[in-house]
């Protein structure tokens, strides 16, 4: 076993590359950082090297193995996909999701399920990325720990579960030092007509555009989640995000998880003042603009707002209390791509996030 | 020397105009329009500041005309203009027309952080020179407003440290927001200390105190105000009113004890002895009680502003802190107007926009 610590550099990530695609290229079992926790990587189509990490891992046989993909292009070279789920395809990847399809059979089969699906991901998480597209063939995308138990996040904690024996089994262990606290990622397996999440991750999905958040660090995930995916990819110069939600559903919660993203992190509730804006660098918005409706009641108020004026620009703007002004959105429609999003109180500690174009 | 200095950063249009610490003449209109609607509406603001400024400024130079002789715009030395944080439209109204008097009288322009400003309000002198007490540096500031809650130290002139802010609501919105809930109308602030003294500012529902277990200096009320709005939620509306002052006790309790305890943190993180209080908040004479017996429990001396027109927004407080930037050469000469730019979000710590030409 060889161990090569790059710490929290990721330029020492990509140097190691090389190494880490001869150990794959070999047969050999490699463990490595990923956007989420530590994994095995093994050349998907390569049986012995399948077959040792299913033994490291005490994996029963049988119970399916997740991979990485190269890249968007090669989906269809391992899975078979309709016109539906290419489309929610295209909106979940890259992403923290493990998307399970109808196998092609062109990995080894211990990694499929027995109804012959199979699990594909394709992190947002660059040295995973460009590796498995270095490498340009699937592999193994599961946590390296015994099956079963808990999934980590450092090295150090990973390699006191394990045997000596065991230990020998692996090839190579990339320690790039302490991983953020993510969840591993959301399956959700489409091979039947609806959308059945199989474990629950930080994003989760609970429907087509619907998300599941427990806690206000998963809001902000959430609405990074959907700042990528939606607000970053649509057409028009501006955006506007209409936010419905009670009293501490977490609208401003959510408008902070877009900041970070836009790197404003001092982004506080702009309800005493109407509205706060943001200049913002390096992104294809240049204003961030961020509005509280919580204090209007009357309608005609809103002559005043002069929402239009938003529209010419490059603004994200986000409207807490949204649903106070739902009458403009047909006129603002003409001139800005607009989303409407409802987080809805469950209980205590559980939201619902809805969104609509 | 005379300093003139126009505020518009949220819904107050106010001017003064100041020499040195002294205030000669001082001018505050709120704009009534706001409560109607029941909170500020950023355009409508806009358009008020824009139609009462002029008249504003006629007024200011009026009561200048009582203290003073001469009181015209040829006389003074230079303007002062807040310049952020605040709201958008509204900063912008006010640095428009300061542009456009300076221009005519050609005048330097003195770019002022709205928050540096509350902080100097402690330090506001009438026309006759009083309160007359120097400054004694460093200073642990706590601006407690509608829109602002945050800690800091004061160093000397112009030199400030954030060291705890507000990480969602500001304790003056999180008020106003419990106040609506209740139906006490906008801004409901002094309605709830009127309703809390009735039951001795006691406590009756033990609302959540936020981020008191936390170590850092940061303050968060949107958990009490969440918890707070769904206890109000199952209640009746005959619940409510017969519990109104313990419901508005309760909640202002558990704002200001988040507040003194991060409050007295700072004094023990800091050793800072010099304290100010300032903002619309700190007018709430609980609240000041209160931080008098932690300052006394600690041997600190804290200091008020000393009128009441200084406590919410105002202009007098602009012309001080312009004085102080003035003396130190932060001001644009007429050439240099271009830089100035209204910013929103601008921190108290933010360093002058000018200052990467001198």
């Amino acid at each position: 076993m060889k161990l090569i610590k790059t710490e929290n550099d990721s330029n020492k990530l990509f140097q190691i590359q090389p190494e880490v695609i001869k150990t794959l290229r070999s047969g050999g079992l490699v463990v490595y950082p990923s956007d989420t926790v530590y994994g095995f990587l093994a050349d998907a189509k390569n049986t012995s090297a399948v077959t040792k990490l299913i033994n490291v891992k005490k994996r029963p046989f049988g119970k399916p193995i997740s991979v990485f993909l190269p890249g968007f292009e090669s989906i269809n070279e391992y899975v078979d996909t309709n016109k539906k789920q290419q489309s929610l395809l295209e909106q979940l990847l890259p992403g923290p999701f493990t998307i399970v399809l109808p196998s092609k059979h062109n990995v080894c089969s211990y990694l499929e399920s027995e109804k012959g699906s199979l699990g594909i991901r394709i992190p947002d998480y660059k040295p995973v990325q460009s590796l498995v597209q270095a490498f340009g063939s699937a592999v193994t995308a599961t946590s390296a720990n015994i099956s079963g138990k808990g999934p980590h996040y450092t090295i150090d904690s990973f390699l006191k579960t394990l045997s000596k024996k065991r230990l020998s089994q692996i090839d190579l262990i990339v320690d790039a030092g302490k991983l953020p606290y993510n969840k591993p990622s959301t399956v959700i397996d489409l091979t039947e007509d609806s959308i059945k999440v199989l474990r629950k991750g930080d994003i989760l999905l609970t429907d087509l555009d619907e998300f599941e958040s427990s806690s206000p660090k998963q809001t902000r995930k959430i609405a990074q989640f959907i700042f990528k995916n939606y607000l970053l990819t649509s057409k028009q110069n501006s955006v506007f995000v209409f936010l419905e939600g009670d009293l501490g559903a977490g609208k401003t919660e959510f408008t902070k998880g877009i900041g970070k993203m836009l790197g404003v992190t001092d982004i506080v509730s702009p309800s005493f003042v109407g509205f706060y804006e943001y200049d913002i660098s390096d992104c294809r918005f240049k204003k961030l603009i961020h509005f509280d409706l919580y204090n209007i009641n009357d309608k005609s108020e809103l002559n005043y707002f002069n929402l239009e004026t938003f529209c010419q620009g490059d603004n994200l703007v986000i409207i807490e209390w949204g649903q106070k002004i739902k009458g403009l959105i047909d006129k603002l429609k003409k001139q800005t791509k607009i989303f409407y999003l409802q987080i809805l109180y469950q209980d205590k500690n559980k939201r619902l996030i809805k969104l609509k174009q | 020397m005379l300093i003139f200095a126009v505020e518009t950063s949220c819904d107050e249009t106010a001017c003064a105009v100041g020499s040195g610490r002294k205030i000669l003449a001082n001018v505050v209109y709120s704009q009534a329009v706001h409560s109607q609607w029941g909170g500020v509406v950023p355009h409508l603001a806009k358009k008020e500041h824009q139609i009462k400024l002029p008249s504003i400024i006629n007024l200011t130079l009026k009561k200048l005309k009582r203290v003073r002789k001469e009181a015209d715009l040829n006389k003074i030395t230079a303007f002062a203009v807040t310049y952020g944080p605040g709201l958008a439209p509204a900063l912008e109204t006010g640095i428009k027309q300061t542009k456009l008097l300076a221009e005519e009288y050609s005048k330097p322009i003195i770019p002022v952080n709205h928050l540096e400003g509350h902080i100097y309000s402690v330090f506001v002198q009438n026309s006759q020179g009083r309160p007359d007490f120097k400054f004694d540096f460093p200073y642990l500031c706590l601006i407690i407003s509608g829109g602002h809650t945050q800690l800091s130290l004061f160093y000397d002139h112009l030199q400030h440290k954030i060291i705890g802010k507000t990480l969602d609501d500001a304790a003056g919105e999180a008020l106003d927001k419990a106040g609506k809930l209740l139906g006490l109308g906008y801004p409901s602030g002094a309605v709830i200390e009127r309703l809390s003294e009735a039951v001795e500012n006691k406590d009756f529902y033990n609302f959540p105190r936020t981020m008191i277990k936390h170590n850092s200096l940061d303050f968060s009320f949107s958990g009490l105000k969440t918890a707070f709005y769904y206890f109000v939620k199952d209640k009746s509306q005959r619940f409510i009113t017969d519990n109104i002052n313990k419901l508005a006790s309760s909640f202002q309790q558990a704002v200001f004890e988040s507040v003194i305890i991060k409050l007295e943190s700072a004094i023990k993180k800091t050793g800072v002895k010099n304290l100010i209080v300032c903002g619309g908040v700190s007018a709430n004479k609980h609240l000041k009680t209160t931080i008098r017996q932690l300052a006394r429990k600690h041997q600190a001396k804290v200091l008020f502003p000393r009128y009441d027109y200084l406590y919410g927004d105002n202009a007098a407080m602009i012309a001080v802190a312009g004085y102080y930037r003035y003396r130190q050469g932060y001001y644009l000469a007429g050439d240099e107007f271009d830089l100035l730019d209204r910013k929103p979000r601008l921190n108290l710590e933010d360093k002058f926009i000018w200052k990467t030409k001198k």
